[in-house]
C-alpha cells in the first residue's frame, strides 16, 4: 500500500539525517593549550606584493611586519627623537661610536625561516636596495641622510650618517625591513614589482608565510622557535572583503574576530552593543583628502587646465562645508583635521591656520576669476568651459563613496559640476600613480612622526611615488627641513612644523576632510591585546588566547 | 509635504482612475477589449501604470523636495514622518522626491530601450522573415548569436571597455541586446502571414517589398510585437536596476530606482526604507507590466484559450 | 533525426566560434595586449616570456587570434592579472560553486513550480487561485538582487538563521571534508538559491498551471475519473506526465536567465562562482579573465540550448522546431 511505502521512505531518509547530524556534531579535537588560536582579521583591501620597499599600502605593512624584522622598533609610547625608547628586534644592542657614527649588534639566534642565519650583509643589502632607484621605494627620501650602511663583521653593522639631527636613529630602523640577501640578490631590481618572493616571502619574524589566494585570505602561522618569544596565537589569516562594510558585518556575523577600524559611528554602535566583541580605541594614524591633480592628467610638463589656478583651488576648499560632511560620515569618531595631518602627530593643533568655511567668499573668488553662470544651467564657465571635473575614487571603501556623493552637492550648489570615477581599488592605484586623474579622494596611514610622511606627500621627493598631485612649493620644502632639523626642540619644530603646514594651507593643493579616531574590534576571547596606533598588530605576537577560551576554529591544527 | 503636493498625488490616483475607467468604456465594444478587461489584473495593472507615469510626468509639483538636495546632511536617515513621506536616504534626501524623479528615469529608459530594441527586432525579423533564403539564414544565426551570450555580461564589457559611458549610449546598449526575441517573434509571424491572399494581392499590384511589409503585413503581425514590447519594457527596467546595483547604470547625483537601492543597501539595517520603497515601486510597476502583458496577449491573440 | 541533430551540432558550434571571435578582437581592439611594458600590475617575467610566445603578442591581429584558437584547443586561457593564477584554474575553481548555486536554484523553481501551479490549476477560479496567482507575479517581478538583500536582512542580520553570504565555513571547511563540512555547505547554499529559485518558480509556476489545467479538461482524465481512481491519483500520473514538456523547455531557458541572476546573487551573498569571477575581472580590466568567461558561459548556455533541444526531441518526436517565440524581448 502507497501510505505504508511512503511511511518507510520517509523514515529512513530521517534516520539518515539525523546519522549525518549527528555526525557533523563531532567536536574536531586538535590544538589545546596555551599556544593555540586563530585570529581572522577581516580587511577591506589586499596587500598587492608582500615585498616592503615595492608596495606603500598600510595593510602590507601589517603583514610584511609579522615576517620581517627591524634592526629595532618603536616603543609604546611613540616618541621619535633619540634611541632611548626603542625596543630591540633584529638587533640587540647599539650604540654610538661617533656622533654620526651608529653601530649595530645582530642577535645572533635570528634565523630566516629557511635556516639561514641572519648576518650584516642581509642589512647592507636591505639598505641598498631600499634607496635603490629601480626600486623605488616611497622611502628612499626619508633615507637620504645616511651616507652608507657598511658592515664590519658577520653580526656588526655600521650606519654612517651625513649630519647629527634629533630622529636619525628613527629614520635608520622604522623604515627597513631587513631583507634575505641570499634569496633576493639574483632578483634585478626592476623586476622587484612582480617577483615570486613577493607572492610566497621568506622572512624571520614571529610568523612565517604559509599561503596566499588572491582575492581571498592570506595566512601565517607562528614560528615556535621565535627568538624572541614564541607568538601565541597558532595562526593568523586576513580575509578579504569587497570594502570594510563588508569586513564588520563578518566580524559581528562571527566569520571573524578582529577589525583595525571600525570606521562610522553605526559600525561602532554594532561592534559595542556586540556581546562577543571588545572595542579598542586608538589615536587614528589616517587622514583623507580630496587632493586636486596640479599637473595635466598624464602630462606633468603641463600645468592642470583646472587646478593649475591657484584661486580656483582656494575657492573650492572654501566651498566645503568640512565639519557638517564629517558629522554624516563619521560622526564622532573623526575630526576635521588643520591640514594634512593625523590625529597620531603631535604637531595637531587648534592654532594651526586654514581656509574657512565661507561659501560666499568661494562664490566671489570665483566670479572673480572668471567663472560665472553666462548660460543659466547653474554651471559656471569660462571661454564656453564648464567648470567640471572628474573626481576619482576605490569602490572598496564606503567612506570615500559617501564623502563622494555629499561633495558633488557641495560643489554643484557652488557651481561645479563633479562627475564621480568610481574604480576598482587597482585600478583606482595605477591611475593615481600615473597621474591620470583631475582631482582623487585619497587616504594616507601616517608613521609615527611627520617628518617622513610629510615630505613624501608633499614635496618633489614624492613625485611619481606618493606625492599623487605633483605639488612643489620650495618654501615649504625648506620649512619641513627646518622643523626635521630641530625636532630636539619642540617649540622650534612646531613652529617650522606649523609654518609648513600653514605654507601648503595657503596653496590648497587638496580639500583636508578627516582624521579618523579608530576604534578597533577584537573578538572578547583574545587577551593581552596592546595596540600601537603607528601600527595596531605591531604587538601581535604578545596577544593571546586563554586555554580555556579557545574555540573549533582555535583548534585547528593544520 | 504640504497640502498642494497631497492635492496633486489624490489628483494623480484620480486620474488614473480616469483613464482606466474611459479605456474600459471604450473597449468594451470590441472583442480584445472584452477579452482584456476579463482579467482582474489587467484594470489594476493598468491603473498602477497610469498612476506612476503620472506622478513622474508631475514630479515638480508631488515632489515636495528637489531630488539632488541634500536637505540636513548632519542627521541624514530620517524614517517615514508626515515630513519625509518615506524618509530620507543617507545623504539627507527626500526619499518619495527622488523616488517621483526616479521614475522618469526608470520608466524613461526602459521605454526608449524597449522602442530600440522593439524596432531593430521588428525589423531583423520582418525582413529575415519576408525575403527568406541566405538573408535569414544569416540574419537568424546573429540572432542566435546574440541569444548565446548572457546579457549582463555584454553590457559589464561594453561599460568596462569604455571608460565614461553616456546615459544615452548606455540606454541604447540596452536596446540593442534586447532585440533578439522579439525579432524570433516577428520572424514567425511574418513567416505565416507572407502566404496569406492579401500579401499575394498586394505583390501582384505591384507593390515594393517594403510597402508590401509596411503596410500589409506589419499591422497583422502588430499582436506580438505589442506584447513583447510590454512584457519587455520590464526587463529592461530591471536590467537597469542590475546594473545600477553593480554601480554601472545611472551615474550620481542624479535618482533612478536602481541606484537609489545600491544608495541604501549598505545603511539596509537601520534605514531600511532608503532601500526598500524603490525596490517596492519597481515591483509593482514591473508587475503591472507583466499583468498588462499577459493580458493583451490573451486580448490580441484569438487563438489562444482564455484560463 | 541524425541529420538534424548534426545540423543542430555544427551551428551551436558555430555560435561559440563566432562569439570567441567577437570577444576577442573587442577586448583586443579595445585594451591591447597583457603584459605590456612598465604595467602596474605586472606578471612575472617568465610568466610574460611564455604568454608572448604562446599568444605571440609582438605579432599581427590575425596571427594572434589563430595562436589563441590553437591556446583555446588546449585549454590554455592565459594568465590572470588579478588572481596571480591561470585563467583556466581560476575558472574550474569557480565553474563548481555556480553550477550547484543553478541546480540548487531550478530545484526549488521547479518544485515549488510544481506544487504551486498543481495547487493553483485544483483551485482554479477561486480565491486560492487568484491569491496564489497574484503573489507569484509579484515575486516574478522583483529585482532579484533586492529580494536577495532583503533575505539576507531578515534571515542572515535580523534573524541570524542563516549565515550572512559566503560559501563555507573557510577555518573548518576549507574543503568538503566532511559530513560537517556537506551541511555548512548546504547551510550557506540555502538563501541564495532560494532568492533565485522563487523568481523562476513564479514563472513556472503559471505555466505549470495552463499545462495542468489543459490536462484536466481532456477526455480521459474524465473517463479515469468516471472509472473511481482517486483524485489526487488520476491528477499526480497523468498530469504530472504531462508536465515533463514545458520543464524541459524552461530548462533550456533557464540557463541565461541564470547566468545573469547568478551576477547579480553571487555579488550580492558573495557566493565565490563564475558570476562573482566575471565581474570582478571586469572591473579590474583582467581582460585574460574575461574573455575567458565569456568564452565559457557562452559554451554552457549553447550547450544547454542543445540538450534542451536534443530532450524536447526525443520526449515529442513530433516537434522540430527552433525554440521559436520565447517570451518577448527577455533574454
Amino acid at each position: 500500500m502507497p501510505t505504508t511505502r511512503l511511511a518507510r521512505a520517509l523514515a529512513t531518509l530521517a534516520g539518515l539525517t539525523g546519522l549525518i547530524v549527528v555526525a557533523g556534531c563531532e567536536r574536531p579535537t586538535g590544538c589545546s593549550g596555551e599556544y593555540c588560536g586563530t585570529l581572522v582579521i577581516a580587511s577591506g583591501g589586499e596587500p598587492d606584493i608582500l615585498l616592503p620597499p615595492v608596495s606603500e599600502f598600510a595593510i602590507t605593512r601589517d603583514v610584511t611586519d609579522q615576517l620581517f624584522l627591524k634592526l629595532a622598533d618603536l616603543g609604546l609610547s611613540g616618541n621619535t627623537i633619540g634611541d632611548e625608547d626603542f625596543q630591540p628586534q633584529l638587533a640587540e644592542r647599539w650604540e654610538w661610536d661617533a656622533p654620526t657614527t651608529l653601530v649595530f649588534h645582530l642577535d645572533p639566534r635570528a634565523r630566516w625561516q629557511d635556516g639561514h642565519a641572519v648576518t650584516s650583509a642581509d642589512v647592507a643589502f636591505t639598505y641598498d636596495a631600499y634607496t635603490d632607484s629601480l626600486v623605488n621605494s616611497s622611502a628612499r627620501s626619508t633615507l637620504r641622510h645616511i651616507a652608507a650602511v657598511t658592515t664590519r663583521d658577520s653580526l656588526t653593522v655600521v650606519f654612517r650618517f651625513r649630519q647629527r639631527y634629533p630622529e636619525m636613529f628613527y629614520d635608520a630602523v622604522y623604515q627597513l625591513r631587513i631583507l634575505p640577501a641570499h634569496l633576493l640578490r639574483e632578483v634585478p631590481r626592476n623586476q622587484w614589482r612582480s617577483a615570486a618572493f613577493g607572492r610566497a616571502p621568506v622572512g624571520d619574524g614571529p610568523y612565517r608565510f604559509v599561503a596566499w589566494k588572491a582575492g581571498e585570505s592570506i595566512e601565517l602561522a607562528a614560528d615556535s622557535t621565535f627568538f624572541l618569544g614564541r607568538p601565541h596565537l597558532r595562526r593568523v589569516i586576513w580575509r578579504f572583503t569587497p570594502d570594510q562594510f563588508v569586513a564588520v558585518t563578518q566580524l559581528i556575523a562571527g566569520d571573524a574576530d578582529g577589525v583595525e577600524v571600525l570606521v562610522t559611528p553605526d559600525n561602532v554602535q554594532r561592534a559595542r552593543a556586540d556581546t562577543q566583541l571588545a572595542t579598542y580605541p586608538y589615536k587614528g594614524s589616517q587622514y583623507g583628502y580630496v587632493g586636486f591633480n596640479l599637473a595635466a592628467p598624464g602630462d606633468t610638463t603641463k600645468p592642470h587646465p583646472l587646478f593649475g589656478d591657484r584661486d580656483l583651488r582656494r575657492a573650492l576648499v572654501m566651498a566645503t562645508d568640512r565639519e557638517r560632511l564629517l558629522r554624516n560620515v563619521l560622526g564622532e569618531f573623526a575630526k576635521v583635521p588643520p591640514g594634512p595631518l593625523s590625529q597620531l602627530w603631535w604637531i595637531w593643533g587648534p592654532e594651526i591656520r586654514e581656509l574657512p568655511y565661507d561659501s560666499g567668499q568661494a562664490a566671489r573668488l570665483l566670479t572673480r576669476t572668471g567663472w560665472t553662470d553666462s548660460d543659466g544651467d547653474g554651471i559656471r564657465d569660462k571661454d564656453g568651459r564648464p567648470l567640471a571635473f572628474r573626481l576619482l575614487l576605490p569602490t572598496t571603501s564606503a567612506i570615500r563613496r559617501q564623502y563622494a556623493r555629499l561633495l558633488q552637492e557641495q560643489f554643484r550648489i557652488a557651481g561645479v559640476d563633479v562627475q564621480l570615477d568610481e574604480v576598482d581599488f587597482s585600478l583606482y592605484n595605477e591611475r593615481a600613480r600615473a597621474g591620470r586623474f583631475d582631482a582623487l579622494l585619497n587616504t594616507w596611514n601616517t608613521d609615527a612622526t611627520p617628518s617622513s610622511g610629510f615630505p613624501q606627500t608633499w614635496t618633489p621627493a614624492g613625485f611619481g611615488r606618493s606625492n599623487y598631485g605633483h605639488y612643489d612649493n620650495p618654501e615649504v620644502d625648506r620649512l619641513v627641513d627646518r622643523a626635521v632639523a630641530s625636532a630636539a626642540n619642540r617649540d622650534q619644530a612646531r613652529r617650522a612644523w606649523r609654518a609648513a603646514v600653514e605654507t601648503l594651507n595657503r596653496d590648497a593643493p587638496g580639500i583636508f576632510l578627516y582624521a579618523t579616531s579608530n576604534v578597533a574590534a577584537i573578538h572578547k576571547r583574545v587577551v593581552d591585546v596592546t595596540i600601537r596606533p603607528d601600527s595596531w598588530l605591531a604587538l601581535l605576537r604578545t596577544w593571546r588566547i586563554p586555554a580555556d577560551r579557545l574555540t573549533d576554529r582555535d583548534r585547528v591544527e593544520r | 509635504m504640504s497640502v498642494w503636493t497631497w492635492l496633486t498625488l489624490g489628483g494623480a490616483a484620480v486620474l488614473a482612475l480616469a483613464v482606466v475607467a474611459e479605456l474600459r468604456r471604450r473597449l468594451q465594444t470590441s472583442a480584445p477589449g472584452r477579452r482584456f478587461f476579463r482579467h482582474p489584473t489587467a484594470a489594476l495593472g493598468l491603473f498602477v501604470l497610469a498612476f506612476f507615469v503620472a506622478i513622474a510626468l508631475a514630479a515638480p509639483v508631488v515632489a515636495p523636495y528637489p531630488p539632488y538636495y541634500q536637505i540636513d546632511i548632519a542627521h541624514p536617515n530620517r524614517p517615514p514622518s508626515a515630513q519625509f513621506l518615506l524618509g530620507t536616504d543617507p545623504f539627507s534626501r527626500d526619499v518619495w522626491s527622488r523616488l517621483v524623479y526616479g521614475a522618469r528615469v526608470s520608466l524613461g529608459i526602459g521605454a526608449l530601450a524597449t522602442l530600440v530594441a522593439v524596432t531593430v527586432g521588428t525589423a531583423v525579423g520582418a525582413v529575415s522573415g519576408y525575403f527568406r533564403r541566405w538573408v535569414d539564414t544569416t540574419l537568424m544565426r546573429l540572432v542566435d548569436v546574440g541569444l548565446a551570450m548572457p546579457r549582463i555580461f555584454v553590457l559589464l564589457m561594453a561599460v568596462a571597455l569604455w571608460e565614461h559611458i553616456a546615459l544615452w549610449a548606455l540606454v541604447l546598449l540596452i536596446g540593442l541586446t534586447g532585440w533578439f526575441g522579439t525579432s524570433r517573434l516577428v520572424r514567425a509571424e511574418v513567416l505565416s502571414l507572407r502566404e496569406r491572399e492579401f500579401v499575394a494581392a498586394a505583390r501582384a499590384l505591384g507593390a515594393g517589398a517594403g510597402r508590401v511589409i509596411f503596410r500589409h503585413v506589419l499591422p497583422n503581425a502588430a499582436a506580438p510585437i505589442i506584447v513583447s514590447g510590454a512584457l519587455g519594457i520590464g526587463n529592461m527596467m530591471l536590467l537597469e536596476a542590475g546594473l545600477s546595483f553593480l554601480g554601472l547604470g545611472v551615474p550620481s547625483p542624479a535618482p533612478s530606482w536602481g541606484n537609489m537601492i545600491a544608495d541604501g543597501w549598505h545603511r539596509m539595517a537601520v534605514a531600511w526604507w532608503s532601500s526598500t520603497f524603490p525596490g517596492l515601486a519597481i515591483s509593482l510597476v514591473v508587475m503591472a507590466l507583466n499583468a498588462v502583458g499577459d493580458a493583451l496577449r490573451d486580448a490580441l491573440d484569438p487563438r489562444r484559450e482564455a484560463v | 533525426m541524425a541529420a538534424w541533430l548534426v545540423r543542430r551540432l555544427v551551428a551551436s558550434i558555430a555560435i561559440v566560434f563566432a562569439v570567441v571571435t567577437i570577444t576577442f578582437f573587442v577586448v583586443r581592439l579595445a585594451h591591447g595586449t597583457p603584459c605590456g611594458p612598465a604595467g602596474e600590475r605586472p606578471l612575472p617575467p617568465d610568466v610574460c616570456e611564455r604568454q608572448r610566445v604562446q599568444f605571440g603578442y609582438d605579432q599581427p591581429l590575425p596571427v594572434q587570434y589563430g595562436k589563441y584558437l590553437v591556446a583555446l584547443r588546449h585549454g590554455e586561457l592565459g594568465e590572470s592579472f588579478g588572481l596571480h593564477r591561470p585563467v583556466a584554474d581560476a575558472l574550474a575553481d569557480a565553474i563548481p560553486n555556480t553550477f550547484t548555486l543553478a541546480l540548487a536554484a531550478l530545484l526549488v523553481d521547479f518544485a515549488l513550480g510544481l506544487a504551486l501551479g498543481i495547487y493553483q490549476a485544483v483551485r482554479a477560479g477561486r480565491f486560492g487561485d487568484v491569491a496564489v496567482g497574484n503573489v507569484a507575479l509579484l515575486v516574478n517581478s522583483m529585482p532579484v538582487f533586492w529580494l536577495g538583500l532583503v533575505l539576507l536582512l531578515v534571515f542572515a542580520q535580523w534573524l541570524r538563521w542563516f549565515p550572512a553570504g559566503g560559501i563555507h565555513n573557510p577555518i573548518l571547511c576549507p574543503r568538503l571534508a566532511s559530513p560537517y563540512c556537506l551541511l555548512d555547505f548546504l547551510w550557506h547554499l540555502v538563501l541564495p538559491a532560494l532568492t533565485l529559485g522563487l523568481v523562476g518558480a513564479a514563472g513556472t509556476a503559471r505555466y505549470q498551471r495552463a499545462a495542468m489545467l489543459e490536462v484536466i479538461r481532456q477526455e480521459y482524465v474524465r473517463t479515469a475519473r468516471a472509472k473511481g481512481l482517486r483524485e489526487r491519483r488520476v491528477l499526480l500520473v497523468h498530469a504530472l506526465r504531462n508536465a515533463l514538456l514545458p520543464i524541459i523547455t524552461l530548462f533550456g531557458l533557464a540557463f541565461p536567465f541564470l547566468f545573469t541572476g547568478a551576477v547579480l546573487i553571487e555579488t550580492v551573498f558573495a557566493w565565490p562562482g563564475m558570476g562573482r569571477l566575471a565581474v570582478n575581472a571586469i572591473f579590474q580590466r583582467d581582460y585574460p579573465v574575461v574573455t575567458g568567461a565569456a568564452v565559457l558561459t557562452t559554451t554552457m548556455v549553447v550547450l544547454g540550448n542543445l540538450i534542451a533541444d536534443v530532450l524536447y526531441a526525443v520526449v515529442d518526436p513530433r516537434i522540430r522546431v527552433q525554440r521559436g517565440g520565447g517570451d518577448g524581448g527577455s533574454a
